[in-house]
C-alpha cells in the first residue's frame, strides 16, 4: 500500500488551503529570482547561493533549458524543482514529437501548472515548494510566466519571486518600461538582484538566462534559442555596473 | 484536516509543510545523521578522489572485518554512507540496482553525477509523498568519469546533491567543512 487515499491538503474553516500557504512560505525562504520581458526578448536571473566554497559550482543547475525556445528558473526547494524540470522537458518533447515544433510557452505553462495543482489535491502528497519563472519565445513573441505551488500561473512584464520579491518588484516597477531592449533588461535584472543579494554580486553568484525573439536573433544571424550566459559574459555585464 | 493537522503537530510526523515553509521530517532526518555520532569525509584531487570515515565497533564480540560503511556501487563508483546504517544499506542496494538498470538500458556505465542525481531524486520523492519517510543517511559518492576524471558528490535526505572539491557528512561535518574550506582556499582541486 504505497498510496494514501486522502488528500493532505484540505480546507481550513476560513476557506484557506494552508499547505499551499506554507508552500509559498518555503518559496519565500528561497533565493530571489527575477524575470523581465523586453521588446525583443526575455531575461531570467537568479541568485546562486554557494553554501560553501567547497561546492563545485559547475555541478549546480539552476537555470535550465526546457527546449530550444524555453528556459526556466525557480525560487524555493531545489529538489522539487528538479522534478518539474523533468516533467517540463518530457512534455516539451512529447509536443515536439506530435507537432514537429517547440510548444508555445503558455501551453507548457498550463501543463506544468496542472501538475502542480494535482499535488495540492491528490492523496498522500504535499504541494511543490517552488515558484517557477518561465521565459520563452513563440509565435506571440517574448513570454514571461510565473507558476506558483497552487498551480496558478501569471503572465508578467517583469516580476520577482523568492526572498526579496517585494522590494525587487517595487524596484522593477520604477525601472521597467515596455520599449526596453534585451540588453537593458539584462542590466536591469542584475541591478534588481544586486538590491537584495546576500553576499557578493559576482559572475559565479548569479545565473542569467536569455532568449531573444525571432526577428532580433535572425538579424544577428542566430537561431532563437534560450541560453544560459557564461561566467565571462556575466562578468562583462557586471563591469558596466558602478 | 491538514490545517488542523499542521497545527496539531502532524507536520512533525509526515512530510507536509509547517507554517513557515519547512519540512520537519526532513530536518529530523538530518538530526538522525548527526546522532549516529560518526563523521565521513571526501576529498577530490587532480587525478584521484578519496573517502575516509570513522569506524566504531560497538562490541568486542563483533567481527570487526565485517563492519563497514564503505560500499562499491559499480567497478568505477563507490560510496560511504553516514547516518542510520540500515537506511544506508537500503540506499546502497537501490544505487546498485539503478546503476545496473542504467547499464542495461543505455549500454554504458553510469557516471557518478548521474547516479548522484538519481539517488537525490529518489530522496526527493520521500520528502513529497507521505507513504515513506525520508532516509536518515547522507551518501558521499566517489567515482571516475571517463570524460571528467575524478568526481565527488554528496546527496542528503532533502534531495539536494552537489559536486564537491571536498565534503563531509555526519556528526562533525561542520567542523570538517570549516577545516577543509581553509585548507582548500581558492579554486584549485587538492593536489
Amino acid at each position: 500500500m504505497d498510496r494514501y487515499s486522502f488528500s493532505l491538503t484540505t480546507f481550513a474553516p476560513n476557506g484557506k488551503l494552508l499547505q499551499i500557504e506554507h508552500a509559498l512560505a518555503a518559496v519565500g525562504n528561497g533565493s530571489t529570482s527575477v524575470g523581465i520581458k523586453a521588446a525583443n526578448g526575455v531575461v531570467i536571473a537568479t541568485e546562486k547561493k554557494a553554501g560553501s566554497s567547497l561546492i563545485d559550482v559547475s555541478s549546480l543547475e539552476h537555470m535550465t533549458k526546457i527546449c530550444d525556445s524555453i528556459g526556466m528558473v525557480y525560487s524555493g526547494m531545489g529538489p522539487d524543482f528538479r522534478v518539474l524540470v523533468s516533467s517540463a522537458r518530457k512534455m516539451a518533447q512529447r509536443y515536439i514529437q506530435t507537432y514537429k515544433e517547440d510548444p508555445p510557452v503558455r501551453i507548457l505553462v498550463k501543463e506544468l501548472a496542472s501538475i502542480m495543482q494535482e499535488f495540492t489535491q491528490s492523496g498522500g502528497v504535499r504541494p511543490f515548494g517552488v515558484s517557477l519563472l518561465l521565459a520563452g519565445v513563440d509565435e506571440r513573441g517574448p513570454n514571461l510566466y510565473q507558476v506558483d505551488p497552487s498551480g496558478s500561473y501569471f503572465p508578467w512584464k517583469a516580476t520577482a519571486i523568492g526572498k526579496n520579491m517585494v522590494n525587487s518588484k517595487t524596484f522593477l516597477e520604477k525601472r521597467f518600461n515596455g520599449d526596453m531592449e534585451l540588453e537593458d533588461a539584462v542590466h536591469t535584472a542584475i541591478l534588481t538582484l544586486k538590491e537584495g543579494i546576500e553576499g557578493q554580486l559576482t559572475e559565479t553568484s548569479i545565473d542569467i538566462g536569455v532568449i531573444s525573439t525571432v526577428s532580433a536573433a535572425q538579424a544577428a544571424g542566430e537561431k532563437p534559442a534560450f541560453k544560459r550566459l557564461t561566467t565571462a559574459e556575466i562578468k562583462d555585464y557586471l563591469s558596466n555596473i558602478a | 484536516m491538514s490545517s488542523r493537522a499542521a497545527n496539531a503537530g502532524y507536520d512533525r510526523h509526515i512530510t507536509i509543510f509547517s507554517p513557515d515553509g519547512k519540512l520537519f521530517q526532513v530536518e529530523y532526518a538530518f538530526k538522525a545523521i548527526s546522532n549516529a555520532g560518526l563523521t565521513s569525509v571526501g576529498v577530490r584531487g587532480q587525478d584521484s578522489v578519496v573517502i575516509a570515515t570513522q569506524k566504531k565497533v560497538p562490541d568486542k564480540l563483533i567481527d570487526a572485518s565485517t563492519v563497514t560503511r564503505v560500499f562499491q556501487i559499480t567497478p568505477t563508483i563507490g560510496c560511504v554512507m553516514t547516518g542510520l546504517d540500515p537506511d544506508g544499506r537500503n540506499q546502497v542496494i537501490r544505487a546498485r540496482q539503478e546503476a545496473a538498470e542504467f547499464k542495461y538500458k543505455y549500454g554504458y556505465s553510469i557516471t557518478p553525477d548521474l547516479l548522484a542525481k538519481r539517488m537525490a531524486g529518489i530522496n526527493q520523492v520521500y520528502t513529497q509523498k507521505a507513504f515513506m519517510r525520508p532516509l536518515g543517511v547522507s551518501m558521499i559518492i566517489i567515482g571516475w568519469d571517463d570524460e571528467r576524471g575524478p568526481q565527488l558528490y554528496k546527496t542528503d535526505p532533502a534531495g539536494h546533491f552537489s559536486g564537491y572539491r571536498a565534503t563531509a557528512a555526519g556528526a562533525k561535518h561542520q567542523e570538517a567543512f570549516n577545516y577543509l574550506e581553509k585548507k582548500l582556499k581558492g579554486d584549485a582541486p587538492a593536489s
